[in-house]
């Protein structure tokens, strides 16, 4: 489903410097997999994760996602690959504040250039009565708490029928009970067969891991294999 | 959910950045639009009054020209005269097909019978006419009879009567000419006939007695022959006749057109300065809001929008306000201009006739266009920057 080989990624903040947050990263991951890596700020788990999504581009490695090359796509191709086989969980608050909570799920449907559903309106309404969100469709963000804001990110997220998606830091910010609500909705459409790759620093997370890793200076260590969730 | 809709709930939820484009564009576009319009309606104005004047030629009485001129163009009182002889000797001239004289009577101050104060008498002759005649033929299908009066677009009856009386006597209005927009809109015209009649009430009935001494003009009407250079009829007339002087249709005005244009394109040029000043503050206010949208951005992009889909989303919500600014300015303005146009006019001591139907949805659609584009040109370089920003730093910000 999603391949780093020998994946390395460098920013060049100047002349002279030059960071490296990635480096010779590989991973396969497969199909209906829930991968977890967790780490420190600023070990590159988040870059990894652009990665992923063709975000950015490796200085020097392959990132595959199905059978496509991001790094031979054009720009118009990894768009249309993000919006019909991947959805982004976002670490910040990424909800449009202008668009209410029915048109922000429903925004990604409209760069699936008609291969999304066919109806998003409708199917934003199924996911957010799914997600336990039917009364605050016509509601804007900042009316909502963090705890909804990530459940509408999800819903988002999920709007296309993805294959894999991608979260960062799914949890943070919430409390206890919500972060078990949240890990409960992305456990339940993983069991549907979406893959999942989430980058946290939270070490619950890992319990819910089909394979766990950590991430420390750019490079990837595994901590468990296959664990049972 | 479509590009256009997208970029209207954007405009909606940035409240007051969008106010200011709004209402920026709307004040410049609605000021450049009613300079425009009031140029163009000078012009318009001069333009449909030398039609109307119907003479590729107007010889004037020497050191009358300017006064003739103003009268024509303001309506205001004139007292210009040489003598009747002058007719024959400028039909003499090679190349002058028909002459027909006029004579100017003194305007009357507060007549009831005109919207506006003053009133200006022009008295042809139905035998040797070609300005007037071709009117009359057209709507009335016959000459003027002794008695008989045709007025500008601003003569009416007085409420009240059948008539309007001059010096005494009453005279049937019997039909109204186009509007002009300049003095010949506030002028009466009638027959030798019926001149000679008025004088001859006056002494009788009037306050004021009129005079029309038979042996002079106010001015001589003259047509040029087909394919013959009016200038040159112009400089032979000049040439061979003394007390007179030509003054050729394009050139009547030309004094005053010449100052009109100078204020006028004065005012346009500050305009335009204004314009493009506002233009460089819409787009450092476009840069602002780009570097605030850095994030919002990249998260369109993350979840599909492509370079190109961002570029368009920030281009049309600029071309949005644009034209939503446009249209309201230049519609207020216009309208404005419109009811107040006699005050403007009248404060701006000019001719001016509101532009035909297809002239002003020309001028409404250039101003719309000039907006749109203006406003998309400030907004290019934060369009093409959100669009090509690197996401992972924008996403992080």
């Amino acid at each position: 489903m999603l391949t780093f080989k020998n994946v390395t990624k460098s920013f060049r903040l100047d002349e002279e410097n030059t960071i490296t947050p990635v480096r010779n990263v590989s991973l396969e991951i497969e199909k209906g997999e829930f991968i977890v890596i967790i780490g420190r700020s600023g070990t590159g788990k988040t870059t990894l994760l652009n990665l992923a999504a063709g975000l950015v581009r490796p200085t020097s490695g392959q990132v595959t996602v199905g059978n496509s090359d991001l790094a031979e796509m054009t720009d118009k191709q990894i768009s249309s690959l993000r919006s019909q086989k991947i959805g982004f969980v976002f670490q910040f608050p990424s909800l449009l504040p202008p668009l209410n909570v029915k048109d922000n799920v429903s925004l990604p449907a409209m760069f699936a250039n008609g291969n999304g559903s066919k109806d998003p309106g409708k199917r934003a309404a199924q996911l957010l009565d799914t997600l336990g969100l039917a009364s605050k469709m016509d509601v804007y963000p900042k009316q909502l708490s963090a705890g909804e804001q990530k459940r509408v990110i999800i819903a988002r997220a999920l709007i296309n029928q993805p294959q894999l998606i991608l979260a960062d830091e799914p949890t943070s910010d919430l409390d206890n009970r919500t972060e078990n609500e949240v890990m409960g909705i992305l456990r339940d459409i993983n069991s549907k067969g979406v893959t999942f790759l989430i980058v946290t620093h939270s070490l619950d997370l890992i319990a819910f891991a089909t394979r766990a890793f950590e991430m420390e200076n750019g490079n990837l260590k595994s901590i468990t294999s296959a664990q049972s969730r | 959910m479509q590009l256009i809709r997208l970029a209207l709930k954007n405009i909606r939820g940035s409240g007051f950045r969008s106010i200011a484009i709004f209402l920026a564009v709307m004040s410049v576009a609605g000021f450049l639009l009613a300079t425009t319009l009031i140029i163009a309606g000078a012009q318009y104005s001069l333009d449909s009054g030398l039609e109307r004047l119907g003479a590729d030629i107007l010889v004037v009485p020497e050191g009358a020209e300017i006064k003739i001129e103003t009268a024509l163009l303001m309506g205001k009182p004139v007292d210009a005269w040489m003598p009747r002889e002058n007719i024959q000797k400028v039909a003499n001239i090679p190349g002058v097909e028909a002459v027909s004289p006029q004579i100017y009577l003194s305007s009357m101050f507060d007549s009831p019978c005109c919207a506006v104060s003053e009133m200006f008498i022009v008295v042809y002759d139905p035998e040797t006419d070609f300005t007037i005649a071709p009117w009359l033929e057209k709507n009335l299908g016959r000459s003027l009879a002794k008695g008989e009066v045709i007025g500008g677009n601003y003569i009416f009856v007085p409420e009240g009567s059948q008539y309007i009386r001059l010096y005494g006597y009453d005279t049937d209005l019997v039909g109204n000419l186009e509007p002009t927009g300049t003095g010949m809109d506030q002028t009466l015209f009638m027959t030798l006939d019926t001149a000679v009649a008025m004088a001859e009430s006056s002494r009788t009935t009037a306050l004021m007695t009129l005079n029309i001494d038979p042996d002079v003009i106010s001015t001589i009407m003259v047509k040029v022959a087909p394919e013959v250079d009016t200038h040159r009829v112009a400089l032979q007339i000049r040439e061979d006749t003394d007390g007179m002087v030509p003054v050729e249709s394009p050139n009547l005005f030309g004094t005053f057109r010449n100052q009109m244009n100078g204020l006028l394109w004065g005012f346009f040029a500050i305009t335009v300065i204004v314009w493009v000043v506002t233009m460089i503050l819409i787009g450092i206010l476009f840069s602002t809001v780009a570097n605030e949208r850095r994030r919002e951005m990249a998260v369109l992009r993350a979840v599909g929008a492509t370079r190109n889909f961002i570029f368009r989303s920030v281009l049309t919500e600029a071309s949005l306000l644009g034209l939503g600014g446009a249209v309201i300015g230049i519609a207020f303005a216009a309208s404005s201009l419109y009811i107040f146009k006699d005050m403007i006019a009248g404060s701006l001591k000019m001719p001016f006739l509101f532009p035909s139907i297809p002239s002003f949805i020309s001028l409404f659609s250039a101003g719309v266009a000039l907006a749109i584009v203006s406003i998309a040109l400030s907004a290019l370089i934060p369009a093409l920057r959100l669009s090509r920003q690197e996401l992972a730093i924008a996403m992080r910000e």
